[in-house]
């Protein structure tokens, strides 16, 4: 498990980011249901942190990977236009996923004669000043219902560039200078505009910037982390007892027998648990849960090429389509939940279904784009 | 097929682990009752036909923890008053400003009141005062002053006070805000709509709190913010509609 060179340098891919980038799409997506019953499977009922700091860690890993290795061979500026057309990409996807976002619920409200639907969309904004609801939805600040990741993630990579120097160079300033900032921007309430005024980005970026870059760093220093993998046993121990202690304060919020033990002047310090400014228990959380799965599970672990976990590691693979995709479906899938009686049943329904088309169009994608050529990697 | 046998699987497993049962959304009509008559309110709906509310507040206004802005309270409001009221003009303003207290929403009262015509403020504060531990006078005067400055510009008052969830549970003097806003309601003559003794009996009847609050611990998820939205709405209906007013009054102090 010792990595001899840094994980950008390394060759091949590691297949355990396409696995559990696929993993925290598929949770984003059932989670993306209103109380999908299925929802339980995923990792934000057992702990503070969700699939978001997943997804948006090992964005940050893969970003050093694709283009650190550009910046070594062809020079900053190609290293940063590519990391350019990748933010144009990401831009056009959730440009287009607003509008096919928009167009499904239209499309269901008009079909149906319930108007209403709009309004239960908080497509509000474009009914009451269409012209302006667009041009603040170019500008990323008119984002309707669960189109918040998107923007984060074009943020990030937007900035990244600057950073991506001194990331190969002096990681360990570039963490500091990233802890920062998370700071700051948590404690001074710092955040970027939105709108309908007055609105702030549900995911600051100033805060979870912290967690691409934990990703980032990591993907340079891990080699000299070695150290930690001699003496894991306390970091272990400790992680494991954070992680007991937040299972339990997560499922106390179902189980007020359980609730009632957790005395007053500790539920003092851990709430609230902020997840718009990335609150430092979401933070240390997510950092256990990386460590452990990280002890756990070895880049060249045999479960990993397992063929059940295939559709998977495909959605991983393709994560910008399949995270756009999951985000379209959970509406369809909420518009279905709701025509039916028995929620739970069509809940199940359309998760199960919603992943299967996640994977197939997973698989359309991979063989679109076969022969697969075997070098890097798309962040 | 095998992947979807086994997702299959879990996913009932995990339904017989998660399921809770048909969440109720449910007050005691006592718990209901603003204390107070909303006379401007009644007027409007029976001689103009119609019914403006502004929505003053902080994060529980705006619908932060929701996950759809739709779902907060004061479109759930709307929504209710108006379904029940299917003739009258209802319109239920949003001021809700995430994060700030009584003395921040007292500077823009003015400005966010005026121009609406509205015959009616619904006040959502205590809750950031009671985190910030605003001493219990200077909070008291905030209220009674953002009241003074908002009456002035013609509508009456309902205070909703502060929600019943784990952040504001912990705190050791939660309920000495809530005890000072009734006073002062009573002291104005305004209404209170007591949010917190409403989520309180919830808990209290074996809800959890992951039924009605978003898992920050602090604000109200979908559940919680319709149902707040659905039984400030049957209060306020319990004063304005017209057919309930033959026996009418009831003034509660």
């Amino acid at each position: 498990m010792t990595e001899a060179v840094p994980a950008y340098l390394q060759p091949g891919r590691d297949l355990r980011l396409d696995f559990f980038r696929g993993l925290a799409l598929w949770f984003i997506f059932l989670d993306h249901i209103p109380d999908n019953v299925v929802s339980w499977l995923t990792v934000r009922n057992y702990g503070f942190s969700d699939a978001t700091e997943i997804f948006v860690f090992i964005s940050g890993y893969t970003a050093v990977i694709a283009y650190g290795r550009l910046l070594l061979k062809q020079g900053w500026l190609r290293a940063a236009a590519r990391i350019y057309r990748r933010v144009w990409q990401l831009y056009v996807a959730h440009i287009l996923l607003f509008v096919a976002f928009t167009a499904q619920i239209a499309y269901v409200s008009i079909t149906r004669e319930t108007r209403n639907l709009i309004e239960e969309m908080q497509l509000l904004g474009l009914g009451q000043d269409p012209y302006r609801a667009i041009l603040e939805a170019a500008l990323l600040k008119f984002r309707p219902v669960n189109l918040d990741v998107l923007p984060l993630y074009i943020v990030l990579l937007a900035a990244f560039p600057l950073a991506l120097p001194a990331l190969l160079r002096q990681p360990w300033i570039v963490m500091a200078g990233s802890i920062a900032l998370y700071v700051l921007a948590s404690t001074l309430n710092w955040n970027l505009p939105g709108y309908p005024e007055d609105k702030v980005w549900f995911f600051n970026p100033m805060a979870w910037q912290v967690i691409f870059y934990t990703g980032a760093v990591l993907a340079v220093v891990a080699p000299k982390l070695a150290w930690m993998d001699r003496w894991h046993w306390p970091f272990s121990i400790l992680t494991a007892l954070y992680l007991v202690f937040a299972a339990f304060i997560a499922l106390s919020w179902h189980y007020n027998s359980w609730e009632r033990l957790i005395p007053d002047w500790v539920s003092r310090q851990i709430y609230p648990i902020d997840k718009t400014n990335l609150d430092i228990l979401r933070y240390l959380h997510f950092l256990a849960l990386a460590w452990l799965v990280r002890r756990a599970v070895r880049p060249n672990a045999r479960f990993l090429k397992w063929r059940i976990f295939e559709p998977i590691r495909r959605c991983g693979e393709h994560s910008l389509q399949i995270f756009c995709l999951g985000t379209f479906l959970a509406v369809t899938a909420e518009i279905i939940v709701a025509q039916f009686e028995e929620p739970m049943m069509s809940q199940m329904l359309v998760s199960v279904g919603g992943i299967v088309i996640m994977s197939l169009v997973a698989y359309g994608a991979s063989w679109f784009k076969a022969p697969p050529p075997a070098k890097g990697f798309v962040a | 097929m095998k992947l979807l046998a086994v997702a299959l699987g879990i996913a009932v497993a995990s339904m017989s682990f998660g399921a809770s049962a048909n969440p109720e959304c449910r007050a005691s009509h006592a718990l209901l009752d603003l204390g107070h008559p909303l006379e401007l309110a009644r007027k409007a709906v029976a001689e103009k036909k119609e019914l403006t509310i502004v929505a003053m507040g902080s994060s529980s206004t705006q619908g932060y923890g929701a996950s759809n802005p739709a779902f907060s309270y004061p479109a759930q409001l709307k929504l209710h008053l108006q379904e029940a009221m299917p003739g009258v003009a209802v319109n239920v303003i949003n001021k809700g400003v995430g994060g700030q207290d009584a003395e921040e929403e007292v500077l823009r009262m003015k400005n966010d009141v005026t121009g609406h015509k509205a015959q009616l403020v619904i006040w959502q504060v205590g809750t950031n005062s009671a985190i910030r531990r605003d001493p219990l006078t200077k909070f008291a005067n905030k209220v009674r002053s953002g009241i003074d400055i908002g009456r002035a510009l013609g509508p009456e008052f309902v205070l909703m006070n502060l929600q019943y969830v784990p952040a504001v549970v912990a705190l050791p003097d939660e309920e000495e805000y809530a005890r000072v806003m009734a006073e002062v309601a009573k002291e104005k003559g305004v209404g209170l709509f007591n949010r917190f003794s409403i989520m309180r009996a919830w808990y209290d009847d074996g809800m959890p709190y992951a039924q009605f609050v978003f898992n920050d611990g602090l604000h109200l998820n979908d559940f919680g913010q319709k149902c707040i939205g659905k039984l400030l709405s049957r209060s306020i209906l319990d004063l304005v509609r017209p057919k309930q007013l033959t026996g009418e009054p009831k003034t509660g102090h």
